[in-house]
This record gives C-alpha cells, sequence and structure tokens, in this order.
C-alpha cells in the first residue's frame, strides 16, 4: 500500500521536478554568487597565507607552483530561510480551456521552480502550512516537491505558522476571496517581521469574462450560485471589479512592504518565476 | 372526410386543435430556456453584478417557432390528410361493390383499374365496409362465391392477382348469376367499366342500381382497336382493323411479326373519318409470307389486337394426284417425279389418288397431262377449287389428244381458257418455227416479280382459243405472245393451266429454276391447312394473356376440339385464345372479335354517377408529417441541450453525463422513428415458415436426398441406405453429410441438393407439370438424379424389368439426356476408388450416364440410370447389421457397392475434378519438380 502509492507518488514528482527545473534554468542564467569570501561551496579565490589561517585550508596544489604559501578561499554563502505557500484550495482547480494548465498546477511547478533556484543559490527552503522545517540542498529540495505533491486541498488563505524572524515569504494563490482573508494571514506574517511576496495567478477566463448569455455560475467552493441573464453585459463591471480587488490587495501587501505581481495562466511560466525572483533577491536576500 | 382541392382530411376535426397554437406561442414566449450552467471560481465578484437589461427571458423566436411547427405538424399528422383520396362513391353506405369489366378492352389501362380498385379497397377499410368484389368475366365455375364479402387484405390479394382476361366480358352471365346470389342492400357500387358495349349490360345496370348508388368508372372507348385475323393469304396479306366508335381520321400501324419475335414489316393504315372499319394490305414477298407468326397494331396492348397466324398460313399441301403408284425405274421420264422436286421445298407434297387426296386437305392439286377429268371427279374438284383450292394442271400428250378428240377443251373439262384441238410443235425438222423463250409475265398475275429466265425454251405447247379475257387469263406468255400459263379464278379458288408438260418432253421449263418458282407462287395462291382433323383435340401450347402476350397456358385452359366442319370452337374461359396442337402442327385460336359487336359503350342513365379513372395516386402524408415533426423535435432537443451548455465539443468527446443523456435521446428517437416509420409487421405464413424450415434443413448442412416413392419398404430402405453410406462418407472421406431427407417431388424443392436418389417402383404416380418443371430445372442446374429401377435380377437386361418400364414412363416428360453406358475412363470410375463395375444389391447390369462425346465432358452428367438397387445394399437394420442380402453375395460386392456411394457422392460434389488429375504429371514436370 504504502509502496503503491510511493510509486504513485514518485511517478508524478519528475515531471513536476523536470518542469520547475527547466524552468529554473532560463532564470537561473542571470543570477550569481554574493562576490565575496566566506563559507561556501565554491571556489572564490587563492589568498596569501597569514598567521590565523588554519593549515587544512592551505590549498597545496597551488601553493607548490611558487614560493609562496596559498590559502584557498570559498565564496561566502549565507543560507536565509523562504517559506513558500501556493494556495491548494478548490478554487484553483480550474481552467477555462483544455489548453491551459489548472491555475493550481501552475502555482505547483512556479512553487518547485523557485525552490529550485533559492536552493540552488543556498538557501533554505520549507513549505508553508505542513508544518517543516526550512531546508535546503539536494534533500531540502526533494523534501519540497514531495510536499507539494502530497499536499492538497489546503485553505484559500495561508496558515498562520511561527516563522523564523526575517524569514521570506513568497504566497502563490488566485487571492479571489475578499481582501480581509488575507490581511490577517499578511499582518501575522509580517509581524513577525517575514518580507514577502504575493503572486496572483489567474485564469484568462476570470481575467476577460468572456461568457454570454443567460448563464448560471456555480463556485468551486460552496459558494451560492448566481445566475446571470445577460452575461455580456456585466463583463466590463466585471472587469473593472477585478481591477478594484487587485487594487485593495496591492495597496495590502504595500502596507506591509510585500510586493504583489500577477500572472496568467496564458502567459509562460518563466516571465512570473524570473519576477518572483528578482523580487526575493531584492527584498529579501541584500536588504 | 373533408376535402380541400384533392387534399383530404381522414380525421378532420383534429385540424380544431391548430387555433391553440397562439396559446402555445404565448407559452413558449414567458417560459425562459433553462440557463447554462458555468463553473466559476471568481463567482465572488459576480455577486453584485445584474444584467442592466431587466426584458423578461424569452426563448428566441426562432426556437419558438420550431416548437409551433412542431405542435402544428403532429395536429396536421393527426388528422390524416391524404391526396386524391378516393371520392368514387355517391354515399349511400353499407357495403361497397366493386364490379370491374376485367376483360380484354380493360387490358388498356390495367394499371390504372388496379389503382382505382386499391383506393376504393383503402376507402371501404377506413371505412370498415365489407367489399365484394365482381368481375365481368366471372363465370359459374369460379370457386368464389359472389355473396361473401372480402376483407380488406383478401380484395387486395384478389386484386393484386387480378389479370384481364382474354376474352370478352359475360355481363349476362354475372347478372344471372347476381339474381340469385345479391350482394346486401344497400351499398355503393363502383363499376370499373371498359367502356365497349356488351348485351348484357343494361340488365347489369339496372341491377346495380337497384343495390344502392352506383358510380360508372368509364374509359372512353376511343382508341380501342381490334384486329380481325387474315382468314388467308394470295400474293398480299389482307387484314381487316375495326375501333368501336367511327370518329375521327387515326393512323393505324400493323406490326408484322416473326416467330422468334422479330418486326418483319410495318403496314400503316388509317381508319377514314366517320369509318369504323379499315383494311390494310400487307405485301411480302413468299419466303418472308411464311415466316409471319402475329400480326398486331402498334401501341395497343389488348388480346383483341393481336392475331396469330398459324400452319394454315404457310402449310400448304399439295396432292399430286397419280393413279398408279410410283415405280421407280424411270424416274426422269416421269413428270411428278419433276414436280415433287420442284416442290418440296417449300410445301408438303403427297401423292395419291384424287379423292384421298381431297380428303387429305389439300390447299393445291397437281394433274400432270390428265384428258379429260371423269364427271364425278370434276364435281369434286369444282366445289373444293370454289371453296379455296388450286388447281394446277400440266399439259402433254393425253391432254392434247383429249383436246383433239372433242375438237377442243372447254371450260367444263376444267382449264381455264378454251382450248384448241391438238397441240403445236414450235422447232423440228418440219417447221421453220424456232423454239420460244418465255418471256413475258402479266404484271397482274402472280408472276409479275419473276425475272431473268430467259434462256427456257418451250418446244410443244397446247394453244388456247382466242378470246376476249383470254388475255387477262394469261400469266405467262412466250416470246411471241402466245399464253403458256392461263389462269381463271374460280370462286374462291384458282384453276391453272400450264400449257406445257412437267417433264423435259416438251420443254426446258421443268429443268429450271423459273419451274420453281412459278409453283411456289401458284401454290402459295390457296388457303392454308392446319394440321388439326376433324373431332380432333388439340392441348393448348402456348396462350395470349389479356395483354396480347404469348405465354404459359393458365391451369384452366383446356384441350382445343375441332368441330366436324374443321371449325375451331369459340374463345371462352377454358379456350384462351392462343395456339393449340404441338409444335409440329400448331393451331391458332384468335380473339376475333366481331367488328359488327365493337360498340362505344352508351353514356348511363341519369342517376348512375359518371367519373374517368382518377390521375393521380391516393398519397398519405401522415407517415411523412411525423417523420417531419420527430425531425424537429430531435433539432429542438439538440438545440436546447446546446443552449444549456451540456452539449459541447468536449461532453461529445469526453463523455459524461451529457453524452449521456444525450445517448438516450438518441436512442428514444431512433425508437420513435421506428414506431412511426415502420409498417406494420407482414403476417407471417405457416406455409412460409414451413418451407423455410425444410430449406433451412436442407441448406445449412449437405445433405443426401433421395425421392419418396409412396411405397414405405421401398422408401425405409432408401433412408437408411443413404444414412449408413452418410456413415461411411463421414469415417472414409473429408465428406460429412447430415442425415437423408426424404423428398416428395411434387412439393419440396429440390435446388439445395447436389444429388438425389431416386429409387423407382411399379406404382409410381406420375409427375405433375410443376413437379416435372422442377426436375428438369434440377437436372439442367447441375444436379444429378440417380435412377435405381431395382429390377436387374427380373430381366437381366436393361431393357427389361417393370421398374425400367415404369421409369420410361415416369420420365417421359423429363429432359432426360442422351444416354450412354459409363465409359471405362469416366470419372465416376476414380472419383474416390477405382473402380470396374458398379455393384449394388445386384451386379451385372448396365449403368448409363449422360452420352458426353459432344462436348458436354466438363458437365455433371445429370442422370444416372441403374438397375443394381444400391441403397439395398447399403441400408442397414435397426441393430446396424445389413437388411437385406446381396446377390449374388459376398461382402466384397457390398464393400464395392459403398465404394459406388463414394465414388457417387464425390463426383456429384466435384464434378470433372478428378478427371483433371490426368493433367496432374504434365503440371508437376512444368513446375519442376
Amino acid at each position: 500500500m504504502i509502496r503503491h502509492q510511493a510509486e504513485a507518488l514518485a511517478g508524478r514528482l519528475p515531471p513536476l521536478q523536470v518542469q520547475a527545473e527547466r524552468i529554473a534554468a532560463t532564470v537561473a542564467q542571470g543570477l550569481h554568487g554574493r562576490r565575496r569570501a566566506g563559507q561556501g561551496e565554491s571556489f572564490w579565490q587563492f589568498r596569501r597565507y597569514q598567521q590565523f589561517d588554519e593549515a587544512r585550508h592551505i590549498d597545496w596544489r597551488r601553493s607548490a607552483r611558487g614560493r609562496d604559501v596559498f590559502v584557498r578561499e570559498n565564496e561566502w554563502e549565507a543560507a536565509q530561510s523562504v517559506w513558500i505557500w501556493r494556495d491548494s484550495s478548490p478554487s484553483m482547480r480550474y481552467r477555462s480551456r483544455r489548453d491551459l494548465p489548472e491555475k493550481a498546477d501552475r502555482a505547483d511547478v512556479l512553487a518547485a521552480a523557485l525552490a529550485i533556484l533559492l536552493i540552488n543559490g543556498g538557501e533554505n527552503v520549507g513549505l508553508l502550512g505542513e508544518g517543516m522545517a526550512a531546508r535546503g540542498g539536494r534533500v531540502g529540495l526533494n523534501i519540497f516537491i514531495e510536499s507539494i505533491a502530497v499536499s492538497d486541498g489546503g485553505t484559500s488563505a495561508p496558515p498562520a505558522e511561527p516563522l523564523p524572524r526575517h524569514a521570506g515569504v513568497v504566497l502563490i494563490a488566485d487571492f479571489l476571496e475578499p481582501v480581509s482573508v488575507y490581511r490577517a494571514s499578511i499582518a501575522a506574517l509580517a509581524g513577525r517581521g517575514c518580507v514577502g511576496h504575493c503572486l496572483q495567478i489567474l485564469d484568462p477566463a476570470e481575467e476577460g469574462f468572456p461568457f454570454a448569455g443567460r448563464i448560471r455560475f456555480e463556485g468551486t467552493e460552496d459558494e451560492d450560485p448566481h445566475l446571470l441573464r445577460r452575461a455580456d453585459r456585466v463583463r466590463g463591471e466585471y472587469r473593472e471589479k477585478l481591477a478594484l480587488h487587485r487594487e485593495e490587495l496591492k495597496d495590502l501587501t504595500a502596507t506591509f512592504g510585500w510586493s504583489f505581481t500577477t500572472h496568467d495562466t496564458d502567459q509562460p511560466a518563466d516571465a512570473a518565476l524570473l519576477a518572483l525572483y528578482g523580487a526575493l533577491s531584492r527584498t529579501v536576500v541584500w536588504e | 372526410m373533408l376535402a380541400l382541392g384533392s387534399l383530404a382530411f381522414a380525421n378532420p376535426w383534429m385540424l380544431a386543435a391548430l387555433a391553440g397554437l397562439p396559446l402555445l406561442w404565448l407559452l413558449l414566449r414567458v417560459t425562459p430556456p433553462a440557463p447554462r450552467m458555468e463553473r466559476f471560481p471568481a463567482i465572488r465578484l459576480l455577486y453584485r453584478l445584474r444584467s442592466e437589461e431587466e426584458t423578461p427571458d424569452t426563448a428566441p423566436w426562432w426556437l419558438i417557432l420550431l416548437r409551433l411547427l412542431l405542435a402544428a405538424l403532429v395536429i396536421l399528422a393527426v388528422a390524416h390528410p391524404i391526396r386524391n383520396a378516393d371520392e368514387a362513391f355517391s354515399g349511400v353506405g353499407g357495403a361497397l361493390v366493386i364490379v370491374v369489366d376485367d376483360d380484354w378492352a380493360a387490358a388498356r389501362r390495367w394499371n390504372d383499374r388496379i389503382t382505382v380498385m386499391e383506393g376504393l379497397v383503402d376507402r371501404a377499410e377506413r371505412d370498415g365496409r365489407p367489399i365484394f368484389l365482381l368481375r365481368g368475366t366471372w363465370t359459374p365455375d369460379d370457386e368464389r362465391p359472389l355473396d361473401r364479402p372480402l376483407t380488406p387484405a383478401e380484395a387486395r390479394s384478389v386484386i393484386k392477382a387480378m389479370q384481364p382476361q382474354p376474352r370478352p366480358v359475360t355481363l349476362e352471365t354475372l347478372s344471372t348469376a347476381l339474381e340469385t346470389a345479391p350482394p346486401p342492400s344497400p351499398a355503393d357500387v363502383v363499376w370499373l367499366s371498359n367502356g365497349v358495349l356488351d348485351p348484357g349490360e343494361a340488365r347489369l345496370t339496372t341491377q346495380l342500381r337497384r343495390l344502392g348508388g352506383l358510380t360508372v368508372v368509364a374509359d372512353d372507348a376511343k382508341g380501342v382497336s381490334v384486329l380481325v385475323p387474315p382468314t388467308s393469304a394470295g400474293r398480299t396479306v389482307e387484314v381487316e382493323a375495326a375501333r368501336p366508335a367511327a370518329g375521327i381520321v387515326e393512323p393505324i400501324t400493323v406490326r408484322v411479326v416473326a416467330g422468334d419475335g422479330r418486326v418483319i414489316a410495318n403496314a400503316a393504315g388509317e381508319f377514314a373519318a366517320g369509318e369504323p372499319r379499315t383494311k390494310i394490305e400487307i405485301s411480302l414477298p413468299v419466303e418472308l409470307r411464311n415466316d409471319i407468326a402475329r400480326l398486331e397494331i402498334e401501341g395497343e396492348t389488348t388480346a383483341a389486337a393481336v392475331a396469330l397466324l398459324d400452319d394454315a398460313f404457310k402449310r400448304r399441301p399439295v396432292g399430286l394426284v397419280s393413279d398408279t403408284a410410283f415405280d421407280g425405274k424411270q424416274p426422269l421420264l416421269d413428270e411428278l417425279h419433276y414436280l415433287e422436286r420442284a416442290l418440296s421445298p417449300f410445301s408438303e407434297v403427297t401423292r395419291g389418288t384424287l379423292s384421298s387426296l381431297l380428303r387429305g386437305g389439300a390447299s393445291a392439286l397437281i394433274l400432270a397431262d390428265v384428258g379429260i377429268v371423269p364427271e364425278g371427279d370434276r364435281r369434286q374438284l369444282k366445289t373444293w377449287i370454289e371453296a379455296g383450292g388450286v388447281l394446277i394442271r400440266f399439259a402433254g400428250p393425253r391432254l392434247a389428244a383429249a383436246s383433239l378428240d372433242t375438237k377442243g377443251l372447254g371450260l367444263e373439262d376444267l382449264v381455264p381458257t378454251r382450248l384448241r384441238g391438238g397441240d403445236r410443235a414450235l422447232g423440228g425438222a418440219l417447221s421453220w418455227a424456232r423454239p420460244l423463250s418465255i418471256t413475258g409475265f402479266s404484271p397482274e398475275g402472280p408472276f409479275a416479280e419473276i425475272a431473268g429466265y430467259g434462256d427456257v425454251v418451250v418446244r410443244r405447247q397446247v394453244l388456247a382459243e382466242p378470246a376476249i379475257d383470254l388475255d387477262e387469263r394469261t400469266w405467262a406468255r412466250l416470246a411471241d405472245g402466245t399464253p403458256i400459263v392461263t389462269a381463271r379464278r374460280q370462286g374462291e379458288g384458282w384453276l391453272v393451266l400450264f400449257h406445257t408438260t412437267a417433264n423435259p418432253e416438251w420443254s426446258d421449263l421443268s429443268l429450271s429454276g423459273l419451274f420453281v418458282d412459278m409453283l411456289s407462287r401458284v401454290v402459295g395462291l390457296g388457303a392454308g391447312h392446319a394440321g388439326a382433323r376433324a373431332g380432333e383435340t388439340l392441348p393448348p401450347l402456348e396462350t395470349l394473356d389479356g395483354f396480347g402476350r404469348l405465354g404459359v397456358p393458365p391451369a384452366t385452359a383446356r384441350g382445343l376440339s375441332i368441330g366436324e366442319d374443321g371449325a375451331s370452337p369459340e374463345v371462352g374461359p377454358k379456350q384462351p385464345p392462343g395456339y393449340y396442337g404441338t409444335q409440329a402442327g400448331r393451331r391458332a385460336l384468335n380473339l376475333a372479335i366481331d367488328p359488327a359487336k365493337l360498340l362505344p359503350q352508351p353514356v348511363p342513365p341519369s342517376g348512375v354517377a359518371q367519373r374517368g379513372y382518377a390521375s393521380g395516386e391516393e398519397l398519405d402524408f401522415r407517415p411523412a408529417l411525423l417523420s417531419a415533426a420527430l425531425a424537429l423535435f430531435l433539432i429542438d432537443l439538440l438545440v436546447t441541450l446546446i443552449m444549456r451548455g451540456h452539449l459541447t465539443a468536449r461532453a461529445l468527446t469526453a463523455g459524461g453525463s451529457a453524452s449521456r443523456s444525450l445517448g438516450s435521446v438518441m436512442i428514444l428517437a431512433v425508437v420513435l422513428a421506428g414506431l412511426t416509420l415502420v409498417p406494420s409487421p407482414a403476417r407471417a405464413q405457416a406455409e412460409d415458415r414451413e418451407h423455410d424450415d425444410f430449406a433451412m434443413k436442407a441448406s445449412l448442412q449437405t445433405r443426401l436426398a433421395y425421392v419418396i416413392t409412396g411405397n414405405e419398404g421401398v422408401d425405409v430402405v432408401s433412408g437408411s441406405g443413404l444414412s449408413s453410406l452418410s456413415d461411411v462418407l463421414i469415417r472414409r472421406t473429408a465428406i460429412e453429410p447430415n442425415s437423408p431427407v426424404g423428398i416428395d417431388l411434387e412439393i419440396d424443392e429440390l435446388a439445395f441438393f447436389a444429388l438425389l436418389y431416386w429409387p423407382i417402383t411399379p406404382d409410381q404416380p406420375p409427375l405433375s407439370g410443376e413437379a416435372v418443371k422442377r426436375v428438369n430445372a434440377f437436372m439442367r442446374n447441375g444436379g444429378t438424379i440417380l435412377f435405381d429401377t431395382r429390377d436387374q435380377f427380373e430381366g437381366g437386361s436393361s431393357s427389361g424389368g417393370a421398374g425400367m418400364r415404369r421409369l420410361r414412363a415416369l420420365s417421359r416428360d423429363l429432359d432426360i439426356p442422351p444416354l450412354t453406358p459409363v465409359p471405362q475412363d469416366h470419372v465416376l470410375t476414380k472419383a474416390f476408388y477405382l473402380l470396374n463395375d458398379f455393384p449394388g444389391r445386384f451386379t451385372g447390369g448396365q449403368v448409363w450416364i449422360q452420352d458426353q462425346r459432344d462436348g458436354t465432358a466438363n458437365e455433371v452428367t445429370p442422370v444416372i440410370i441403374g438397375s443394381h438397387d444400391w441403397s439395398g445394399a447399403w441400408a442397414r437394420d435397426q441393430t446396424g447389421r445389413f437388411a437385406l442380402p446381396v446377390v449374388p453375395g459376398g461382402e466384397i460386392q457390398r464393400e464395392m457397392a459403398f465404394r459406388f456411394g463414394v465414388n457417387l457422392v464425390m463426383y456429384a460434389l466435384t464434378g470433372n475434378y478428378k478427371a483433371d488429375q490426368v493433367h496432374v504429371p504434365s503440371i508437376l514436370e512444368r513446375l519442376g519438380q
């Protein structure tokens, strides 16, 4: 039984991981290290041996080429923990056309890709809401991706979880619930000094409202159905309301110094990932 | 029934429902269509939104229209509209009596009549009225009683089977019968009249009017024309055509058809204005004239427009009068020899004494060089000539001597013109004159077209006494103008004299082709004689149907008894027109409507409704309307499904509840369509089922078959013999027959079997015509019959036993091909086992098969005839032991009998396949192996 589930999971993992890694690779090219020596894995520079250096740091190969003794210094890599949360509520399982991915799928891919990028960059990553610690390295990545694959059917707003202070937070969701729902969560997170970023993923149908005629709309999370007699007549009004909602969200995030970007499922995932990563780089790490 | 022009409604009150349509319109308008369902995560954003337009939701106008149309169609369908619904009733009610003139004159528009009748029956069925069907050609022999009503189904089948009869209607008989068994009154009577007057018409009209409303469906007799068959043919065939009413000028074409169906000639003529009859002359060369088999009026399809010609038209027996028996010693001097040689190619020549020839019915008699005809003979001859005979006399020494004795011969001496005494010699040692050639032919005479025999010379002749009418009596002259052939018409016949001899003594004529030409023309003048003798009865050979088509005689046709005076009886129910006799000697019986009796029907008396044959067929719109409504219903369903969003490309491909519901809708629709469109199931006939069972049994598996003889012992032996043979076949060969079948030749279809075992018993009844036909077809189509006469022990010779005699009697009508003993190398000897002879219970007899030396070697022989009682050798009793001893005996013989059986079945099933095996060595050689 367990083995069966494990296999089913393993079958689902690689595509997510592969997809995420592919997207991450396109973004990673533009990234750089901290550009100073420190604890890290990658080579930074050779430096003349000084008294306080430990003998084990001497690079004997380099030293043997000349008279001086050299010490190998690696680039400084400071691990920052970033908590990623993606909305896995039923409303995310929606797509308006067969050729589009569901919002939830796109959110999973983006979360995983972001995790890859971050872990490659030496950070620790954790999935918010799963009660897990942020971890780095290959193992951490595997755990993260597995968690994404396993967890489903969560709430529409990020759970309040005691995070380490000053951790980075990334929230990926459709943010279609009333703004007040998100205000509480974000306030709680920001209260712990977390700096975060919100990415709103929407389907093009939610964006453009292409419906016409007499339609009874049904919600995805037990909302009351709503009948529209001439759906095409309310298109403009709907768009205005959506824009207003976004405005409120933006204001909310800006209050806490967070950023807010949007992404539609009919656009490539890379752009959203780059934006996320860029925002993270700016706001979280190099403060 | 409500009628609007040609359109009528069977349930017109249902149309009132159409008034409800506007209500439906309103109802449909205020009921909005069900909305489409759409799942939408961002629904919270929609909650406050309202469509700006507050007008009520309505279905689109075209959908409402569609539904209204649907409702209208259903209402119309229920109202049952019919186009051209028959209105031929005068509306008295009660029973429906259909009187139909189903005679030759009705054949012209027969399909219209059938249509009208079927329409009437449809109508009567709708109204639930009993139907009486009276046929104008009714005779008391008809099985169907007049006073029993028919159900619509019965009436339909009677009408379908009805054919115009090739005889006039007998309304007198019908009305006499109606006196005793009248249909119930009141009744609506519809009389489908043929338009030709019948003597019994007035009486029947009164009688029918008494029943209730009478409607006469009339067909104007204009255009009916009949042909009076020509009685004899001289140089031209003259036929008379007649029409019932003298009217305008009307062209008419008579087609002359040969026996093989080829049109020899078309003769055009016309009815003059106001003239009911016309005569048409058809002139044809003698050779072609003899080919004429029938004359018919072009464009007419009735039996009365056809005149069949029989042998009387072609066969002209010629009698050569000779008092002495023919002595073959010096034939070249005998005049009759030359005559016989010249006549035999185109006539039937007999020799005999005058009185015997006259009794035998000759159309021409030849007296070669007879002087004075005795008084008694002369009288006989005169009457005979008056009746149409042609007497041909030849001059000669005896005639010349006679004329010399009596100082010339007068007309009373049976010569066409007065003759001078003695003869005239042309040429010779003591004469300056040269022999003269025959050059001039009278353009009026029968020799007019003869040309090109300038070399025929006449050396001696008898001379005609000059007379005023000599010129017109002369058919041929010599170069100097002397008559050489003279003729005189006497009554219906001719008296012809050749002024020279019929042998080469006086002229070259008898050595020349001219002689043949002249004789054939002269003989052709005579009336023909059909083969029949007075008092003889001729079986029907081919008969005309009402349409004037020749065909197989109906079962009711009886033989034609020739009266003492040689005349044929009248056409009647048992004597349809056609040919009677045998192929060798046919006699034609023609419908021959008397032109004097061919009169148009008078206008019916007042109070009788009259109408013509409706041009259109009754057309029921109900099925079409229901189908259309169903189609609209399906469209509506589809539209509704699409509008609700159940039916999208995704639903169609991915499946789901939507497509399931669609599926059930489709099934419902198909079922509905089936209910509306499929006609009520035809009643399965028990008889058919029985036939089908037999056919299935016989055709699903290979089975051996034997003929049930009616002799129980023989049949049991046949059955058990064949089943024992079947066991052997299963054990030893690839043939695995099922249990054998007994065949009743009178009932069962033979087409399913390849081999039929037919034991002959002395008491077997002869086959009926149907059975003979079936057996012949079986043999023709490749079936094989093994006739087993089982009488080898009796006679020992193949000509002997009772079985063989019975077989001869039984097979008289069967197409048994020429037979031969089985050749040594025949396939039957090597189809499976190699056999030298074919023993059964007996042995030593001859086995016969079709003589296949004439190129039929590739076929399976249709018959195998033997006398060895094979099934007796094969048969086993209940315990499995052989039932009968073999003679002379020994199990070897029984084994051989089985081997013959195996070979026989192999041969019947595989044909000459084994014969081809002889090529195997050469084929293998060619293949290089």
